[in-house]
């Protein structure tokens, strides 16, 4: 079981309102730099594109590594922290 | 992205074609949904058959007229729609598996890609791509075109997401590349790669058409990709490959062709069977359906021709994937996922290719097998042949009636008739082979003739037994064999053997000097002979051998001895010197330490009788030629004790020194079960990346380092022995630990955090490596504690984050 960073437990706590996306676990600054150019400058952007690719994973990660050029880990992160938080907020 | 791509719908009805649901297909899934049904149809095409032939030449042909509409780099999007007509082309024509091209093309258009870099490396341009895609085009013709588009589609994958495209690009450009150099060196390539220069001809006729209509990009490409459809439209396989093959021919027919039409058969007939590999393989890789099939003509054909050396060439392939994406991160996206898909074909690939050389291989085998046998054969047969021949040869030497031949010289043949003549020599031959007989037998130990020469009266009986007309001539032949001087092989012996016989009268006995033993007994002699002196010299061998043996066994045990003392010094070094620190700080303790208590806490109970010369020599190495330990006598305890005391001065001058400026600063990243082992393994680590050795300045940093490790692991009491490797370019730090757990824990603290500015990483060493690296390490059991208990090297402040 992996642990889960600090970011993600705190992304996860609370609804995202207007978070910006790097408060994402897996996005830091290079990351949220890349995907704000390409136009997901907020988190619930990122959310909506996790959910139009109908919250699956493979194809979440490779958006997300083709998009911004995440790694394994940070696409792990990343598509960890929104299904949780989905799973808090949405279901 | 205009009408001849894919559109978002038909993306949509072909992943659901597939059997995958797919969500919308925005702008932004795009890519995503274009590289899942990639990756479908890769996966539809190792189950499928595999149909080579028509893929690759349609792949070829697509690769053609995908090539030739990218006239500006620039020019994405006609690029894309370019590229989409002569691909569904192709898939369309193809075989029942819509994805057999691309995969392999894209594999292909990958792994050559990245081969050819390295090759291409000196050609100038201004990315690698470039330079990938201009080699070929320099070579053949049009130089930018093809890079350009080679490079527009590395880069097309990237910004429009039509990575689809792209990979076909690549190959189809490297392809041509390869095929460049592989028609340079076709007579080399042939033999040895008859595939990719089969492709690489094919390729390069490809490339030319394409070249000839760069200069009106879309229509010629369309009309190009129309003619490609319309001949591939049926979708029969054989039927398809037929109309492939015949385009192909048709294209290499309107090119120049240096190589020819023989080359081209014959690369053909591989072609064929590699073909099927390939394109099946190939095919998967293409996800557009209507275009997969023209795409993957092109990809099988490229893998065709670059299976071969794909296979062989994807370890530095991959490196070189690895170089792509230092270079730029877009196109390394559009390798990367297609990396592992290449991978898997990969190995099947060399799997087939190498059988298919095996087999020829081995046919030429068998008979040089064969070959190699009979030589052998004959060749002992002729020996042993020569062998009988020689012994019969020596046995009937003697068997002529008549001889001719005497050394009595002319006097004889003057004084004698012919038939007294030869009654003469008669007698005398037989005479001699009877004396033979004799001598041989009584070589032999036969018993019958104790003697071996033969008396006067015993010659004349058995001459007489002979012949009657013997008697006659005995004397006379005798008389004429004392008169020739020549060597007769019958001696004559008067009453006394050394006197030469000057008359017939003296002559007492006969005897022959060349006696002829049976056969078994001469071969029972040789045997003998031989065998003695071979077993003489193997015995004087084994002695040696012995000696030397031995030599270098005691030599052995000497240097294992004088390395366990040295050893032994060290510890005790060791042992004193942190006595006496530990003195310095503690008044209370006696700054010596008796001599059978060191060892006594040096060796374990069961090596002391073992270590006990050992010791000793280290008690007098210690004693003659260790400045800092004073051999003493002390009364402890009542009892007088020989003791060592330690007089260097302490190195607290040193320590007042300011420490560098290590600290721990942070945790890169959570360790998880992705980068870290389920559980401790060993009690030894390793730790790398803690130091530079040449950064590095004063004289105690490496101090530094196992107080800044004994504090990270503060809470950990398991570490007992520390060592800085300080000649190790990769600052590698050794750990022991009491048990597993609590390298487990030192792990847990150390993996994956900064240290100074450099990550350091962590892994496990198995215990005995450890010890033989270290041997003190193997008596260590007190945990070590930090000596400073103030923290100095963690930081106040850290934050965990993930790699950003």
């Amino acid at each position: 079981m992996s642990s889960t960073s600090q970011k993600h437990k705190d992304f996860v706590a609370e609804p995202m309102g207007e978070k910006p996306v790097m408060a994402l676990a897996g996005i830091g600054e290079v990351l949220g730099k890349r995907l704000e150019e390409k136009g997901f400058d907020k988190a619930y952007v990122v959310l909506g594109q996790f959910l139009v690719l109908k919250k699956d994973e493979e194809l979440f990660r490779d958006w997300l590594k083709d998009t911004c050029g995440a790694n394994a880990k940070q696409q792990g992160d990343c598509y960890g922290c929104l299904k949780e938080w989905v799973h808090g907020f949405m279901s | 992205m205009a009408s001849a791509q894919l559109t978002d719908e038909e993306l949509f009805s072909q992943l659901k074609r597939l059997g995958f649901t797919p969500g919308p297909v925005t702008e932004n899934t795009r890519p995503v949904y274009l590289k899942k049904l990639k990756k479908l149809r890769e996966e539809q095409q190792q189950r499928g058959s595999r149909v080579l032939k028509s893929r690759a030449s349609t792949a070829v042909s697509t690769a053609v007229s995908i090539a030739a509409p990218r006239p500006s780099r620039h020019d994405v999007t006609q690029l894309s729609a370019i590229r989409k007509p002569g691909r569904k082309s192709s898939v369309l024509g193809f075989s029942s598996d819509e994805s057999d091209a691309e995969t392999p093309l894209k594999r292909k258009g990958l792994a050559k890609h990245r081969r050819i870099t390295p090759c291409h490396q000196q050609l100038a341009g201004p990315t690698d791509k470039q330079n990938i895609a201009g080699t070929t085009l320099n070579l053949f013709s049009s130089p930018l075109d093809h890079h350009q588009s080679v490079h527009e589609s590395s880069r097309h994958y990237d910004e429009s997401g039509d990575e689809g495209e792209e990979e076909p690009e690549s190959p189809h450009s490297v392809n041509g590349r390869e095929v460049t150099g592989l028609n340079k060196t076709a007579g080399e390539y042939s033999d040895s790669d008859e595939d990719g220069v089969l492709s690489g001809d094919r390729e390069r006729n490809l490339p030319e058409p394409r070249r000839s209509r760069t200069a009106a990009p879309i229509s010629p490409s369309d009309n190009r990709d129309s003619q490609v459809k319309g001949k591939n439209s049926s979708p029969n396989p054989p039927g398809f490959r037929k109309m492939v093959r015949a385009e192909d021919e048709e294209v290499n027919g309107e090119e120049v062709d240096p190589f020819g039409g023989s080359q081209r058969y014959a690369r053909k007939s591989i072609y064929v069977s590699l073909a099927e590999q390939r394109g099946a393989k190939a095919g998967k890789n293409h996800f557009d359906s209507e275009d997969g099939a023209a795409r993957s003509n092109s990809g099988a054909r490229f893998s065709v021709g670059l299976r071969p050396r794909f296979s062989g060439y994807s370890s530095p392939a991959q490196t070189h994937k690895g170089n792509h994406s230092n270079h730029s991160p877009p196109p390394n996206h559009a390798y990367s996922p297609t990396a592992p898909k290449k991978k898997l074909s990969v190995p099947e690939d060399e799997l087939l290719l190498q059988f298919r050389r095996e087999e020829p291989a081995s046919s030429g085998s068998f008979s040089a097998h064969y070959l190699s046998m009979f030589l052998l054969t004959t060749a002992c047969l002729f020996f042993l042949l020569l062998g009988l021949m020689y012994l019969r040869m020596r046995g009937s030497v003697e068997a002529d009636g008549v001889i001719k031949r005497h050394p009595f010289g002319s006097e004889f043949d003057q004084s004698y008739v012919e038939e007294e003549k030869e009654l003469i020599l008669t007698l005398l031959l037989s005479l001699h082979n009877h004396l033979a007989v004799v001598a041989g037998q009584h070589d032999c130990g036969d018993p019958q003739h104790p003697n071996r020469s033969l008396s006067m009266n015993q010659s004349a009986t058995y001459l007489q037994a002979q012949n009657q007309e013997f008697e006659r001539f005995t004397l006379v032949a005798l008389e004429w064999i004392i008169r020739t001087d020549q060597e007769l092989g019958l001696r004559l012996l008067g009453e006394d053997p050394h006197v030469p016989v000057t008359d017939v009268s003296e002559i007492s006995q006969l005897e022959s000097t060349h006696p002829r033993m049976p056969f078994t007994c001469r071969l029972r002699k040789a045997f003998v002979t031989v065998g003695s002196k071979v077993v003489l010299v193997a015995a004087a061998a084994a002695m040696v051998w012995g000696v030397v043996r031995y030599l270098k066994f005691r030599w052995r045990r000497q240097e294992e001895e004088t390395r366990q003392m040295y050893d032994m010094v060290e510890r005790i070094i060791d042992v004193l010197r942190t006595h006496g620190e530990a003195c310095q700080e503690n008044q209370d303790l006696l700054p010596y330490l008796p001599i059978p208590h060191v060892r006594d806490s040096l060796v374990l109970p069961q090596d002391r009788k073992k270590m006990k010369k050992i010791w000793g020599r280290a008690v007098c190495f210690l004693s003659a030629n260790e400045s800092r330990i004073r051999t003493e006598t002390q009364r402890i305890g009542g009892a007088d004790f020989l003791v060592w005391r330690w007089i260097q001065p302490s190195l607290s001058c040193d320590k007042a020194n300011p420490m560098p400026s290590k600290v721990w600063q942070g945790q890169a990243f959570p360790l998880d079960r992705r980068n870290s082992p389920p559980n401790s393994l060993t009690p030894c680590l390793k730790i790398r990346n803690m130091f530079d050795p040449v950064m590095e300045v004063g004289e105690n940093w490496d101090l530094a380092i196992h107080e800044a490790i004994l504090e990270k692991c503060s809470d950990n009491d398991g570490i007992v022995h520390i060592a800085v490797d300080k000649n190790s370019r990769e600052g590698c730090v050794y750990v022991k630990c009491l048990t597993a757990e609590h390298s487990g824990k030192a792990f847990k603290a150390l993996h994956g955090s900064w240290f100074d500015g450099k990550l350091v990483t962590v892994k496990y060493l198995r215990l005995d490596r450890y010890h033989q690296r270290f041997p003190q390490a193997q008596a260590c059991s007190t945990p070590l504690k930090a000596s400073s208990l103030r923290l100095s090297s963690t930081p106040s402040q850290q934050r965990a984050s993930s790699a950003s």
